[in-house]
């Protein structure tokens, strides 16, 4: 089998400087059983493969690059870069690869030009660090062998956008020791999407997970552009606490004339729609315990509800990260809350409040 | 003496000019009111709607100093107690601060010690200091001042003065504790997101000895029907009741059933401390004005009704709060819940009133009148408007009544003129502080955003005022405003209370009223623990209700939202 393609389903542990971490998350999740979305990657060593093909150019723009805090130069490497990135026709042999991937891919989902999300998996030390979360780029909704190699080739560009560039220059990372691999799977139809968290992401409690939802794609979500609806669950019982229906005003959708996810304003009727009822609710929380169970600690996990969802089917998981925003010091995923009603009413009875007045 | 003329030496050393550090407890007594107070905030204290005359100034001495000398045993760790400045008659309340924050959490860590220790022992203690307390007022129950020599009244002074120290020394040694318990509950409600407004609604439905007391009136107005005395109750003042009764075998049977009642439960006034109050022993009237509330609203409240949905309304807030909480949280919530019912504030604040507040000065004001009745006063009452001292020196015959005669003229003069201006004094002296956060002024004493920002916007048209919403339900009515609990005979079924605030004395109005407004107050004061109990919606802290809105403007009192409506002006 050749290096250059890899399928999800035959990912196996050890392949994230394949993979990257982000796809190789995916192939682990789905051996898991997980309901992940059928799809393929694009290697490393194809990247890699491509990149040579440019690696004096590459190389050239950034010597000329000495300081990160040079944001002029740091900018024109960047662009420079790119532009040869998207100039630079794939390697046939990388091209033929894809396109017959992306056929098997048609045929494995018995849909014609099956319309897909192209991900960019980034491999190396920081690729999922939170000063790099959300960096990369997606393309959702891109169909056809020509937009497919086109989206790939932006996500190899991805890797030297100025922000890229100045992180690497700043730790003293070799931009050949980051290469990126390309996810492209099967696009869910989404209905409602959202994030998973297993560990209440603001308080750091162990013992409450949050759910956050839209209709639509979840990219409205994940870059902040919508108030999501907002859940919590107890983890021990899996029950429902709190259900805070939002005002949302934008929202990812399918725009068939283009071809491609776009944000928009959030049609009125489902602006105040409550998104989730209790089975889709428990659906995601049994996917989000599943993931940590596995993995041990606290995740966050991105999911999808595919409008041909059925009561009783699972929700698709794109994206499962451990969780990094939780407060140093918060829930010890232990469980129990460490309640002290003496120690509260002490810290009450020293008010900071007290303090300051004086 | 040799001994005295030793010590008379240019390096003598002890007690030179005051120059020793001072002990622990900073005993400061209530003082007049300064320009240079005003840089502090200080809270015009509800408790003392009257204000203070001067024997009542000895009495509310005695009680800031015990809250001095018990915050310092628990201790507490912010304040070293309460203290007083005086404007006019009016007594403007404030908390001694710990500054040294090395102390404060020396003090925190001492507290962390020994409050869960004196909240797991509570129940016992209470049941202990309500003997003690028994015991002690026995003797002042069962002596009649009247029959005391001359030279016997003196000490009888003294030992009721003695007993309402000591009383008032047992009063703080339970409220801090509990109210330090009250206090981490809320904090843990805090931090599980409960809202405050449900969190004494947790602890609603217990049964207390002023609901006790409220239960023997209703049944006593029962009495009045079944004896066929209805007509002669309406339209006679009730100080005239007596007299009428006495000429029937039915009037006198329900005096026979009255006077029991009087006995175990007229050691009672409608306000604490100060002196001046009549306790029901000397004139009922309250407690008939009280039987004649209920046969007006004819039956109408029910108490056992009511205490059924206080108990539902607790249990349904309980069960609303637990379906928001993770297992391990409603674990920790039932313990601390447990906790604060086995040692319930709320609950003690109504029991305690009886055992202490309501009752500890009246031996006190029966011995100081025996002694202007055995001087020859020819007024009793003017004992009141001499201290302790004073008195002292009467009774030991170092001093005549008559010498006292201009000086209890002034006195009364100038507590009247000080008392007509209770309802002009200012609610808080001083800058507020910029925001409250501190649960205890803003539970109990009802200093929170609403109440500071109402004071600040005096609008006299106004037709919305906010406040805290303490008891759910809405309730319309005609305004009834009250300056003291005296007046709760003019209180009609359906009226809406408007009033400062409410002590015990006040409870019975209760049972006729549709709602409650009050101008100071937070959920955990005593209007609002009694409209939980009664089912009457109330809202407090409104901080200027009793002058915006006037006799006989129909309102509505929202208890939800914390709104008080005037709907039509009177």
């Amino acid at each position: 089998m050749s290096g250059l393609i890899r399928w999800i389903g035959d990912l196996a542990e050890g392949d994230l400087p394949v993979a990257g971490a982000k796809l190789a998350r995916l192939g682990e999740l789905r051996a898991l059983g997980l309901c992940v979305p059928e799809g393929f990657v694009v290697t490393t060593d194809a990247y890699r493969r491509f990149v040579a093909s440019v690696a004096g150019f590459v190389d050239r723009h950034l010597e000329a690059v000495t300081d990160p805090g040079d944001l002029d130069r740091v900018e024109a490497a960047s662009a420079a870069i790119r532009h040869a990135f998207e100039a630079t026709p794939i390697p046939d042999e990388i091209a033929d690869r894809i396109a017959d991937a992306y056929e098997e891919l048609s045929e494995r989902c018995r849909d014609l030009n099956v319309p897909t999300a192209v991900r960019s998996s980034a491999v190396g030390e920081d690729a999922e660090s939170a000063s790099f979360a959300g960096q990369f780029e997606t393309y959702l909704g891109v169909a056809g062998v020509e937009r497919v190699l086109e989206a790939v080739r932006r996500c190899w560009a991805g890797t030297f956008t100025p922000r890229a560039v100045a992180y690497r220059l700043r730790r003293g990372i070799d931009h050949r020791e980051s290469p990126m691999a390309v996810g492209v799977v099967e696009l869910v139809h989404a209905r409602a999407s959202g994030v998973a968290f297993t560990i209440h992401p603001v308080t750091g409690k162990a013992d409450r997970m949050v759910v956050e939802c839209s209709w639509g794609w979840g990219e409205a979500v994940v870059q902040g552009l919508v108030t999501p609806d907002h859940i919590e669950i107890g983890k021990t019982d899996r029950r429902v606490l709190d259900y805070r229906v939002a005002r949302k005003e934008m929202v990812s959708l399918f725009d068939y004339a283009r071809g491609e996810v776009v944000e928009r304003p959030m049609p009125p009727r489902f602006r105040d729609l409550r998104v989730l009822d209790e089975e889709e609710i428990a659906a995601v929380v049994d996917a989000a315990l599943r993931i940590e169970d596995h993995y041990g600690y606290p995740v966050d996990v991105e999911w999808v509800i595919s409008r041909h969802r059925r009561p009783g089917d699972p929700v698709a998981v794109v994206q499962a990260r451990p969780e990094t925003s939780r407060p140093a010091g918060g829930g010890d995923g232990s469980g129990a809350p460490a309640v002290d009603v003496a120690q509260l009413a002490r810290s009450f009875l020293l008010g900071e409040s007290r303090r300051d007045r004086r | 003496m040799d001994l005295v003329a030793k010590m008379l030496h240019a390096g003598a050393y002890p007690h030179s000019d005051g120059v020793g550090h001072p002990g622990p407890i900073i005993v400061e007594q209530a003082r007049w009111l300064t320009e240079a107070d005003l840089e502090a905030f200080w809270v015009l204290d509800n408790h003392y709607p009257r204000g203070m005359s001067p024997l009542g100034f000895d009495l509310v001495n005695i009680v800031g100093t015990m809250t001095q000398a018990i915050a310092e045993r628990i201790p507490l760790p912010p304040g070293r107690g309460l203290h007083a400045v005086v404007g006019g008659t009016h007594i403007y309340a404030a908390e001694i601060p710990v500054t040294s924050e090395w102390e404060m959490g020396y003090r925190g860590y001492r507290a962390a010690q020994s409050i869960p220790r004196m909240i797991a022992g509570f129940a016992d203690a209470w049941q202990e200091a309500v003997e003690e307390l028994e015991t002690g007022f026995a003797h002042f129950r069962e002596t009649d001042p009247s029959t005391l020599a001359p030279h016997e009244l003196g000490r009888h002074l003294e030992d009721a003065v003695t007993f309402h120290r000591r009383a008032w020394e047992i009063h703080f040694e339970m409220m801090y504790p509990l109210l330090a318990n009250y206090v981490g509950f809320y904090g843990l409600c805090a931090e599980f997101g409960i809202p405050p407004g449900e969190i004494s609604k947790f602890l609603q439905g217990y049964d207390t000895k002023i609901m006790e007391t409220d239960r023997e009136l209703w049944k006593l107005a029962q009495v009045v029907q079944e004896l066929g005395l209805e007509e002669t109750f309406v339209g006679r003042p009730v100080g005239e009741l007596r007299p009428v009764l006495e000429t029937t075998p039915a009037g006198r049977g329900f005096l026979e059933q009255l006077d029991a009642f009087l006995d175990r439960f007229g050691w009672r006034t409608e306000g604490i401390i100060e002196p001046t109050f009549v306790p029901w022993i000397e004139d009922p009237s309250p407690a008939l004005a009280a039987i004649r509330g209920f046969l007006a609203g004819s039956g109408s409240f029910d108490f056992e009704a009511a205490h059924t949905a206080s108990v539902e309304e607790r249990e349904q807030a309980v069960a609303a709060a637990k379906a928001r909480l993770t297992v391990e949280e409603q674990e920790a919530f039932e313990t601390a819940l447990a906790g604060c019912r086995a040692a319930n504030f709320a609950w003690w604040n109504e029991e305690h009133n009886y055992y202490i507040d309501m009752r500890s000065h009246i031996p006190v004001r029966r011995a100081a009148m025996a002694i202007a009745r055995s001087a020859g006063a020819a007024e009793p009452e003017d004992a009141l408007f001499l201290y302790v001292e004073e008195l002292l020196d009467v009774a030991a015959g170092r001093r005549t009544w008559a010498e006292f005669d201009a000086v209890v003229r002034d006195r009364r003069a100038f507590f009247r003129e000080w008392w007509d201006r209770r309802s002009e004094m200012p609610k808080v002296l001083g800058p507020p502080p910029p925001e409250v956060t501190d649960p205890v002024l803003k539970e109990i004493l009802g200093v929170n955003e609403d109440f500071l920002r109402s004071l600040q916007e005096v609008d006299a048209d106004a037709v919305e005022l906010r406040g805290t919403p303490v008891s759910s339900g809405v309730a319309r009515g005609r305004a009834r405003v009250l300056r003291s609990a005296d007046e709760i005979g003019l209180i009609e079924p359906g009226d809406i209370l408007i009033c400062e605030a409410t002590t015990p004395s006040w409870t019975p109005a209760f049972g006729i009223i549709g709602g409650c407004v009050c101008d100071t107050g937070g959920t955990l004061s005593h209007a609002s623990i009694v409209s939980r109990e009664y089912r009457v919606p109330c809202v407090v802290g409104v901080g200027v209700g009793s002058r915006v809105i006037s006799d006989g403007d129909i309102v509505e009192v929202d208890g939800d939202e914390g709104v008080v409506r005037i709907v039509e002006r009177g």
